[in-house]
C-alpha cells in the first residue's frame, strides 16, 4: 500500500463508516476507509432496507427525521441510485395486543410532532392488495420508506471515491498504535496508516476494536435472518410491518421479509463471522403467507442472515473517546441503515467541529459508565455454549 | 423430529450405489431424490436446464413417479437391498451448528415434496447430488427450446417426456456426443453438433457412429443465434469462427431445429456442501468448485461424504458410469464404517474389488474451452445477449455494472464505473457484482449464470477464474412456494415467543 497517512482513517465500510467518509470527503478531508471485506459485506448490505422515524426509541427521533430529509435527495447528490422510495410505512395489527401497541405508538408519535394516522382494514386493503382478512387496523407513517441496502452502500462508496476518498477493501485492521493520549496509526494487513483522527465503525466488532485501545464499549453481536421470494408483479411500495415481520417489495418485485428470534453471537476481530440461516426461515415463510395469503404460491428463492450490533439500550453510540482523544466510536444498534445518512453527518460534524448539528446527546458513552465487564451475562446476551 | 442413521441425497448411479453398499453393510439407509420435480419448478429451469421442452406428461405426478422409479436399475437394486427410497423429495436446506448458530440439537436437513416441507436429523450424510448444466449465453437462449445436456437426459431418459423433435447440440466432447446419441435413440433428429474447437474432443467410436448415421459436425463454429417468432426456437444460425474466436462473416448456416442443447460442460451441485461449510476448492478439470475429500470420499466435515459428479465431473465419466458407481460404493462403505456397522478391516476388504484407477481418473482443465465458447458466443451474438435470463441482465450491463434497468438510471458518474474499475478497488467478487446488477438473483437461483459471471469477471479483470470466489449459496436451494416451505405444525411456543425486532429495551434492561 503506497498510502502512509490520512486526515481520517475510518475502520469499516459499512453504511455507518461510508456515510461518515462521504461527508468528510465532501468537506475536503483526506479520508481512508478500510474494511476486511467488500463494501457493505456485512449487516449494511444484508438488511431489510427499512427507513423509519424510530418512534420505538424517542431519543432517536430527531436523528431519524434528519436522516429521512437527507435520503430524499441522496440519489441526485451521490450520482448513483439507492432505490429510495418514500410511500410511507404501515404497521398492521392482527391481534388485539397489536392494536393496543399501535395506539400507544401513535400517541408517542404525535407527542413528538410526527405524522401518524390510524387506518382501518378497508384502507389497508387498498394500500396492500391481498393482505389477510385478519387485519384489525393499522398505523401509517407517511414519512417512512425503504431503500436497497446493497445499492446504497455502493453509492456512498463510489461517491466517496469520486471526491478523492481512498477505499481499501479486503484489508483487515489488526491493531491501533497509541502514543500517549492519541492514536497515531492504524495497523492493517496491508501496512500501517498514520491518522490524525480515527473513526471506529466496525459494527459488531466495535467492542473488539475499542479494546485495542483499552476502552470498554458495550456492543453485543447477534445473528438475524431474512428471506426473499421470487419477483411478483407490483403490489405495494410501502414499508410493511406486521404479523411479527418487517419487509418490503423491492423494485425488482421480490418480497423481502425478516423477523423472528435473533441469536446472540461472538465475533472475531479479523475474520468474517459466519452467517448461516436456520430452519427459522420456515417460520418466517409461514408468517409471510399468513400476512399475504395471495402470495402463498410464490416461491421463496433465497434467504440470508446478518450479524447486527446491539447496544444495551438499543440506541446508537456516537462519541469521541476520552482517551485516546482522537478516536470516534460509531455504532448503530441494529437499526443503523435507515438512520445512516444522519449518522454519517453527525460523525463527520464531530470529527470536523467537535460538535454536531443533530442532537446526539443521548448517544454518548457516559450513559454506560455503570456497566461492568459482565454486562452481557447480566442481560442474558451471551451466546449459548457451543454444542455440536 | 425424525432421525435417520444414514441419509443419501441423490438417487443417480453414485447415490444408489452408496445406499446399496451401506444397506448391505447393515445400515438403515434413506435415499432421497427430487425427481420427478413438480412441473412448475421444471418450468423455472430447476434443477436442470429443461428449457420448457417437456410434454404435458410432466404434470401427471403419479405417472412421473412411476417412470422415474422404473428408469433406474440402480434404484431398484437399492430398494431390494432394503433402502428406504423417497422420490419426488428435494433437500432444500442443510443446517448445522456453527460459531454463530448454536440452537440446533444436531444437524438437520430440510426436505420438501410438492405439497409440504419437513425437517429430519441424520447421523451420517452422503451427498451424491450430481452436476448441473453449465449455462453459457447465446442470442435466443431465453426462448423455449434452449436446454442443457443433463436437462435433456432427464427429460428423455428419466421422464420420457421430452418434447424435442430436432436438436442442435453445442459441444463435441463426450457430453455432447452422448446427448446426440441418446437423442437419436429416442427418435429425435440431430441436425448438427457444433464446437468452437477445431477437432472433435469426444470419443472417436461414438463420433464415427454418429457421422455414419448422418449427423453433421461443425467444428470451429459457434452459434450466432437461435431464432423463433413466437417464443419458441425454430431455427439456429451457426457461424464459423477464426483462431481468435471471431465469427467469419459470410459463413452463416441456418439450420431448422426446435431445440438447442448446451452440452459444453457440467458443474458439480455443491450447494448443500456449501451450506454445510465443507471445504471447497476450484478444480477446472472437475467442473469448478468441488469438495475436498479423501480416498474414502470423506469431506472436511466429519459426518458428510460425497460421491459421483458432485465430487468432480469430467467428460470421461459420461462414458464410464463405473467411476460414479465406485465412488458411491466407497462412500457407502466409509459411512457404514463410521457408524460402526462394519469394522475398518471389513471396509478395507470390501473395498479391495473397487478398481483404484476408476476412482481417481485424470482430467484436463475445461475452462479454456468454456472461455472460448463464451467469447465466441458473445462476439457472434452481440453484447445485448442475456447473461442472466431470469433478471434479464445483458453482457454489456454486467460489464458496465449497470444498475437494474427498471431504475432507468442515467448519470454521468455511473457510466464511468464498470467491472474493470471495480477490480481496481479489490479483487473481483461475484457476490458484489450480483448485488449491483442483480445477475444471479432470479428464479433459477443463479444456476444458469454463475460460471459465466465468474468467467466474465476473470476475463475483464485479467485474473484466473480459479481466483474468483464462489457466488454464495443460500437456502432454500430449490425455489419453494411459501405454503410448501412453511411448517404446518408450529409449536404454540414459537408463536408466543416470536419477538418484535429484538425485545423492547425496557424488558431487556430489567
Ligand atoms: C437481516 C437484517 C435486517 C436489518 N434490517 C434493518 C432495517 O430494515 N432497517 C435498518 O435501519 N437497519 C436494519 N438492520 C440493521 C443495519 O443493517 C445495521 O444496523 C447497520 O448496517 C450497521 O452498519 P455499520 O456500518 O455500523 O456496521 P456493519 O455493516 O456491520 O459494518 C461494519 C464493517 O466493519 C468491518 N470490520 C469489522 N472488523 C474489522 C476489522 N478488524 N478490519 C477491517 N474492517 C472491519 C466489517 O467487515 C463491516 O463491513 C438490519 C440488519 C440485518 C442483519
Ligand atoms: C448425455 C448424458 C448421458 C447420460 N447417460 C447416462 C446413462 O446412460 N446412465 C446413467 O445412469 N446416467 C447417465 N447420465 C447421467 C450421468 O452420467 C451422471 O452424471 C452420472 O451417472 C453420475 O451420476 P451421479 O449419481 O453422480 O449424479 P446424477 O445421476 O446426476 O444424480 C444426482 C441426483 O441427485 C439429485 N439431487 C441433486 N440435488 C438434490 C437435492 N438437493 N435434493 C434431492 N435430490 C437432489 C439430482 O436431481 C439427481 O437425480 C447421462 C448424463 C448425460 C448428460
Amino acid at each position: 500500500m503506497s498510502v502512509v497517512s490520512a486526515d481520517v482513517v475510518i475502520i469499516g465500510a459499512g453504511v455507518s463508516g461510508l456515510t461518515a467518509a462521504y461527508f468528510l470527503a465532501r468537506a475536503g478531508r483526506d479520508v481512508v476507509v478500510v474494511d476486511k471485506g467488500i463494501v457493505g459485506g456485512e449487516a449494511s448490505g444484508r438488511n431489510g432496507g427499512m427507513i423509519s422515524e424510530r418512534t420505538d426509541e424517542p431519543a432517536m427521533i430527531p436523528m431519524a427525521v434528519e436522516a429521512i430529509k437527507l435520503w430524499a435527495t441522496l440519489d441526485e447528490e451521490l450520482g448513483y441510485p439507492t432505490e429510495f422510495t418514500q410511500q410511507g410505512r404501515l404497521q398492521v395489527a392482527v391481534t388485539e395486543k397489536d392494536m393496543d401497541d399501535l395506539f400507544s405508538e401513535r400517541d408517542a408519535a404525535l407527542r413528538h410532532g410526527l405524522r401518524a394516522d390510524m387506518v382501518d382494514p378497508s384502507q389497508i386493503r387498498d394500500m396492500i392488495p391481498g393482505i389477510t382478512d385478519r387485519i384489525l387496523g393499522g398505523l401509517f407513517f407517511a414519512n417512512g420508506g425503504h431503500a436497497n441496502s446493497q445499492l446504497t452502500v455502493q453509492a456512498f462508496a463510489w461517491a466517496f471515491q469520486d471526491l478523492g476518498g481512498r477505499l481499501f477493501q479486503n484489508t483487515v485492521v489488526t491493531g491501533i498504535q497509541v502514543d500517549g493520549s492519541r492514536v497515531t496509526s492504524v495497523e492493517t494487513s496491508a501496512g500501517a496508516i498514520a491518522a490524525d483522527m480515527v473513526v471506529g465503525a466496525a459494527g459488531p466488532q466495535t467492542a473488539l476494536m475499542t479494546q485495542l485501545v483499552g476502552v470498554h464499549v458495550p456492543v453485543a453481536p447477534a445473528r438475524v435472518e431474512i428471506l426473499a421470494t421470487a419477483p411478483v408483479p407490483p403490489l405495494f411500495d410501502i414499508a410493511l410491518v406486521g404479523n411479527g415481520l418487517y419487509g418490503r417489495q423491492a423494485a425488482s418485485g421480490n418480497l423481502l421479509f425478516g423477523g423472528g428470534t435473533h441469536e446472540w453471537a461472538d465475533v472475531h476481530l479479523a475474520t468474517d463471522p459466519d452467517k448461516p440461516n436456520t430452519p427459522l426461515i420456515r417460520n418466517i415463510a409461514r408468517r409471510l403467507a399468513e400476512l399475504l395469503p395471495c402470495q402463498a404460491d410464490t416461491p421463496v428463492i433465497r434467504s440470508w442472515a446478518g450479524v447486527v450490533e446491539q447496544v444495551p439500550d438499543m440506541m446508537p453510540i456516537i462519541d469521541i473517546l476520552e482517551c485516546p482523544s482522537n478516536y470516534v466510536v460509531v455504532t448503530a444498534s441494529a437499526h443503523g441503515f435507515g438512520i445512516a445518512p444522519a449518522t454519517g453527518k453527525a460523525v463527520s460534524d464531530l470529527v470536523l467541529y467537535g460538535e454536531t448539528n443533530i442532537d446526539i446527546g443521548a448517544f454518548g458513552l457516559h450513559r454506560f459508565s455503570d456497566i461492568g465487564p459482565d454486562w452481557r451475562a447480566e442481560l442474558g446476551w451471551n451466546p449459548i455454549p457451543p454444542r455440536f | 423430529m425424525e432421525s435417520r442413521p444414514l441419509v443419501v441425497v441423490g438417487a443417480g448411479v453414485s447415490g444408489s450405489a452408496a445406499a446399496t453398499e451401506a444397506a448391505k453393510a447393515g445400515v438403515h439407509v434413506t435415499l432421497i431424490d427430487e425427481n420427478p420435480v413438480p412441473a412448475a419448478i421444471a418450468g423455472l429451469n430447476v434443477p436442470q436446464f429443461f428449457g420448457q421442452r417437456f410434454s404435458g406428461d410432466l404434470r401427471d405426478r403419479a405417472l412421473m413417479l412411476e417412470r422415474v422409479a422404473a428408469a433406474s436399475e440402480a434404484v431398484t437394486e437399492a430398494k431390494a437391498a432394503g433402502v428406504d427410497v423417497q422420490l419426488g423429495t428435494c433437500v432444500w436446506g442443510a443446517f448445522r451448528n456453527s460459531d454463530s448458530s448454536r440452537m440446533l440439537d444436531g444437524p438437520q436437513l430440510g426436505l420438501a415434496n410438492d405439497e409440504r416441507s419437513w425437517m429430519i436429523k441424520y447421523d451420517r450424510l452422503i451427498l451424491a447430488t450430481g452436476a448441473r448444466d453449465l449455462g453459457i449465453a447465446f442470442s435466443g437462449w431465453n426462448l423455449a427450446g434452449a436446454v442443457g445436456a443433463n436437462g435433456a437426459f432427464c427429460l428423455m431418459n428419466r421422464y420420457e417426456a421430452s418434447a424435442s423433435r430436432r436438436m442442435v447440440v453445442m459441444g463435441a466432447g463426450n457430453l455432447g456426443l452422448s446427448t446426440a446419441r441418446m437423442a437419436l435413440d429416442r427418435g429425435i433428429e440431430v441436425a448438427a453438433i457444433v464446437d468452437v474447437s477445431n477437432s472433435v474432443r469426444g470419443d472417436v467410436a461414438l463420433r464415427t457412429a454418429l457421422q455414419r448415421e448422418g449427423v453433421k459436425l461443425y467444428m470451429s463454429h459457434t452459434v450466432r443465434e437461435a431464432v423463433g417468432r413466437f417464443g419458441d426456437i425454430e431455427s439456429v444460425v451457426l457461424v464459423e469462427i477464426d483462431n481468435n474466436s471471431e465469427p467469419v462473416a459470410g459463413t452463416e448456416k441456418v439450420i431448422a431445429a426446435d431445440t438447442v442443447c448446451l452440452a459444453i460442460g457440467l458443474v458439480p451441485n455443491v450447494e448443500l456442501l456449501s451450506l454445510l461449510g465443507c471445504d471447497l476448492r476450484f478444480e477446472s478439470g472437475l467442473g469448478g468448485y468441488v469438495p475436498d475429500r479423501d480416498d474414502w470420499m470423506r469431506t472436511s466435515v466429519e459426518t458428510v461424504f460425497v460421491a459421483g459428479d458432485v465430487a468432480g465431473f469430467h467428460e470421461g465419466m459420461v462414458l464410464d458410469s463405473e467411476i460414479a458407481r465406485n465412488q458411491g460404493r466407497l462412500a457407502g462403505l466409509a459411512a457404514a464404517e463410521s457408524l460402526g456397522a462394519i469394522g475398518k478391516d471389513e471396509a478395507l476388504a470390501r473395498r479391495a474389488d473397487l478398481q483404484a484407477e476408476a476412482v481417481d481418473s485424470a482430467s484436463n482443465e475445461v475452462n479454456s474451452n468454456w472461455a472460448s465458447w463464451l467469447q465466441s458466443l458473445v462476439t457472434a451474438g452481440g453484447p445485448d445477449i442475456f447473461v442472466c435470463p431470469c433478471e434479464e441482465v445483458t453482457c454489456a450491463e454486467l460489464n458496465d455494472l449497470h444498475p437494474p434497468r427498471r431504475l432507468k438510471w442515467k448519470a454521468e458518474r455511473q457510466s464511468r464505473r464498470n467491472l474493470r474499475t471495480l477490480a481496481k478497488d479489490s479483487p473481483a467478487d461475484s457476490d458484489q457484482v450480483k448485488r449491483l446488477t442483480r445477475v444471479g438473483m432470479g428464479y433459477c437461483q443463479g444456476r444458469l449464470c454463475r460460471e459465466q459471471v465468474s468467467m466474465m469477471l476473470a476475463a475483464e479483470t485479467g485474473r484466473d477464474v480459479a481466483d474468483v470466489p464462489i457466488m454464495s449459496y443460500r437456502p432454500p436451494v430449490r425455489p419453494l412456494p411459501l405454503k410448501v416451505l412453511w411448517p404446518r405444525e408450529e409449536a404454540e411456543q414459537v408463536r408466543r415467543d416470536w419477538p418484535k425486532w429484538f425485545s423492547p429495551p425496557r424488558q431487556v434492561l430489567g
